[in-house]
């Protein structure tokens, strides 16, 4: 099992116990008095048999606060999700923080932040990249790319998923449109995998029938049942939810709230997660202002709602990517402001890793990057022993005043490396040597290891031939789904089949 | 008394008050001022908030509060405008919605309202809105232009099945097709045979404009 990194300090609380409980009956108020729309015939009819009141016209539903109090206790504190390499297990919850990678449409010049539309290949190498970064434990959706070259748009989150399946076997998650989470669901199953099966609400207070689909596949058949369901809010404050950080965090919890509810109506104990994923918008171009410090204010009330409810939190929030074009000064502020508030306020898993555009561009650069400032955030939370060996008095009586000195101390021969923490690519040189060496920054050493990373790392378990003949197959089953729902032509069949075959 | 009238329909858009726009627009009705002339004075008033948007005077929440206020007023006037049999002078005829699949509405919302501020005549469809939905407003309304909005990958290939559409029907020489939205690149508005493409709202003006000569 991957052991993440274990948070040994209080998490940060800036709301009072009062505050909590009056945002979780603001929540059950507005589940109550407005209710959730359900995009969902079979939802609606879930929630009507068990007592909510239900109004089919309008799709809408209405919590009873009891029912609701019920499903949250319901939800498992702590869950496993199962890899093929048992290595890299993940045990979910608690004090445990992991880091997750990011995802992004198009491929980024490191240099320029320009993007081009990533071919397979680079798509392979982005997932090889995730698969060797040590602090990067799980993958997400769609990532690293979702719009590759030569693969048509609703195969692309299928391709996408085989290919992770393929090149690593951290777990991830499933996308939910256009029914794709069925086929990344099928391919974890036969690669003796688990996965996370994604619900997320499209706000204000909605669900819509892909995302309802896909949590019900995941509590429904039989083979996927111990698959965790994660939630995603996706409010954007000002836009889909109050401009304030109270009204929004009450939209959020009834969104989410309500997603597990469902969950938990279909399948008693499921193993949930509550995923942060709001943004301010930006008042000028209406996009959400991802990367800004008001993701992290958000995340840390976000985080304390959510430990109310003893229910894991995944962050989404202000560490996935940036406004930021280029990797430079802001991508670099956005992230680690996000990252650090994040882990220390009690998420328990924080995508990060590649994420750098609004969502629209991904870096393999940025990912090992992102991957060192995880190493960093992670020594921070381990926080430090205070015993008898490291309060030092033995050594200190012994070195004394100058000229004493500690360099030589056994002592600090013991303990420095367990302290101090090594970036793997922070320019830490003095002046010269640093001109020696070709005057590298950051991304200089985050390119070299790239090339290392793509010349030498090979994934733990491969699959089987028979589970790779599987994935072929169900890429072939999701070819045929969409052709018969119109969204593939034969031309994109063949083109899909070539370049899927072409690239290995 | 009618010009104070069209004044007060004016503040209550800079205002952001819809119920008032209403008010003053039935109040325009009763006391039978020209339907025109209070069209052309909410025309000019949110070109004046659209001015004022693009110089940074003007936020998001300014810009959407003025659309609002100005799109309660405005049925209450062209029913009065249909009635008289009048026609009023449109640079041109605007259909535009969120494509099948995609409920974003917030970039196709911005544009659709600098369309209007920009003198166009504009009928927002909506999000989630399918290829035979855009053809019935494209004919019904005559329009000059279809725009469609995008936001997602997956639901960026609507568009070209909307194109698609247009040409088996023999309408897609009647009609300029401009798209956008976040998935979308002038390369793939290429790709699937759009007229136009722009990645902002106030140069998805300036593109109508382009496309139709004006």
């Amino acid at each position: 099992m991957l052991k993440g990194f274990t948070r040994k300090f209080k998490p940060l609380e800036i709301l009072t116990q009062e505050q909590v409980e009056e945002i979780h009956r603001a929540t059950l108020d507005v589940l109550w008095q407005t209710g959730v729309r359900f995009e969902s015939e079979r939802a609606l009819k879930l929630f009507a048999k068990n007592g909510c009141k239900v109004d089919y016209k309008m799709h809408l539903v209405r919590f009873m606060p009891d029912l609701v109090e019920e499903c949250l206790r319901r939800c498992p504190s702590r869950h496993l999700v199962r890899s093929r390499d048992p290595k890299h297990d993940l045990m979910i919850g608690g004090n445990t923080v992991y880091f997750d990678a990011s995802v992004g449409m198009r491929a980024a010049d490191p240099d320029t932040g320009e993007w081009h539309r990533p071919t397979l290949r680079e798509n392979y190498n982005g997932v090889k990249v995730l698969d060797a970064l040590d602090n990067i434990h799980r993958l997400t959706s769609y990532c690293p790319y979702a719009d590759i070259k030569e693969i048509p748009a609703a195969m692309q989150y299928t391709i996408n998923a085989a290919c992770r399946f393929r090149y690593s076997t951290k777990v991830s998650r499933t996308e939910h449109a256009a029914g794709s989470g069925q086929f990344a669901m099928k391919m974890a199953h036969t690669c003796g995998m688990d996965i996370n099966a994604n619900m997320e609400a499209s706000p204000p207070l909605t669900f819509y029938e892909d995302a309802i689909t896909n949590a019900f596949w995941a509590c429904e058949v039989p083979e996927y049942s111990h698959f965790p369901v994660v939630f995603a809010d996706g409010d954007i404050m000002a836009a889909t939810a109050p401009a304030t950080f109270a009204g929004s965090l009450v939209t959020s919890s009834a969104e989410i709230t309500a997603g597990i509810v469902m969950v938990q109506l279909l399948q008693p104990g499921k193993p949930v997660a509550a995923g942060h994923f709001v943004f301010p918008m930006d008042m000028r171009y209406g996009h959400p202002g991802f990367g800004g410090i008001e993701c992290a204010l958000h995340n840390v009330a976000f985080n304390q709602i959510w430990r109310r409810h003893d229910i894991p939190i995944i962050d989404y929030g202000g560490a996935l990517f940036t406004l930021a074009k280029n990797i430079g000064y802001q991508t670099g502020a956005d992230k680690m402001q996000n990252l650090i508030i994040s882990a220390i306020s009690g998420a328990n898993v924080i995508a990060i890793a590649g994420g750098l555009f609004a969502e629209l561009t991904w870096s393999p650069e940025l990912a090992i990057l992102d991957n060192d400032l995880c190493g960093a955030v992670g020594r921070f939370i381990e926080g430090f022993e205070v015993s008898g060996q490291t309060l030092a008095l033995d050594v200190i009586h012994e070195v004394g005043p100058i000229p004493g000195i500690y360099l030589n101390q056994a002592h600090t021969r013991e303990w420095w490396k367990k302290e101090f923490y090594a970036s793997q690519v922070m320019d830490t040189l003095p002046y010269d040597v640093w001109i020696k060496e070709g005057k590298k920054n950051a991304l200089n050493y985050a390119k070299e290891r790239l090339k290392e990373i793509l010349a030498t790392h090979e994934v733990s378990v491969p699959l089987t031939e028979e589970q790779d003949r599987d994935i072929n197959n169900i890429i072939e089953e999701a070819m045929v789904y969409y052709r018969g729902k119109g969204m593939l032509s034969e031309q994109d069949v063949i083109q899909c089949r070539k370049t899927w075959k072409s690239v290995r | 008394m009618a010009v104070e009238t069209l004044e007060n329909l004016k503040r209550a858009v800079i205002e952001y008050d819809t119920e008032g726009a209403a008010s003053w627009a039935r109040k325009i009705v009763k006391k039978k001022i020209d339907p025109i002339k209070a069209l052309d004075a909410l025309t000019e008033t949110i070109r004046q908030v659209g001015d004022r948007f693009g110089r940074g005077e003007l936020w998001l929440p300014d810009l959407v509060g003025a659309a609002d206020a100005m799109q309660a007023a405005t049925p209450i006037l062209e029913e009065e405008l249909k009635k008289t049999g009048a026609k009023r002078e449109a640079l041109g005829t605007v259909v535009a919605g969120t494509v099948f699949g995609d409920i974003h509405s917030i970039g196709k919302s911005m544009v659709c309202t600098l369309l209007v501020a920009g003198g166009f005549e504009v009928h927002d469809l909506g999000v989630n809105i399918k290829a035979e939905e855009f053809l019935e407003a494209t004919e019904k309304y005559q329009a000059d232009i279809l725009a469609m909005s995008a936001l997602l990958t997956t639901t960026a290939a609507e568009q070209k099945k909307v194109i698609d559409t247009l040409k088996e029907k023999g309408i897609r020489e009647k009609v300029k097709v401009m798209v956008g939205g976040g998935a979308i690149t002038a390369n793939f508005a290429q790709s699937i045979g759009a007229d136009g493409y722009d990645p902002t709202a106030p140069g998805a003006v300036e593109l109508a404009r382009r496309l139709i000569g004006k």
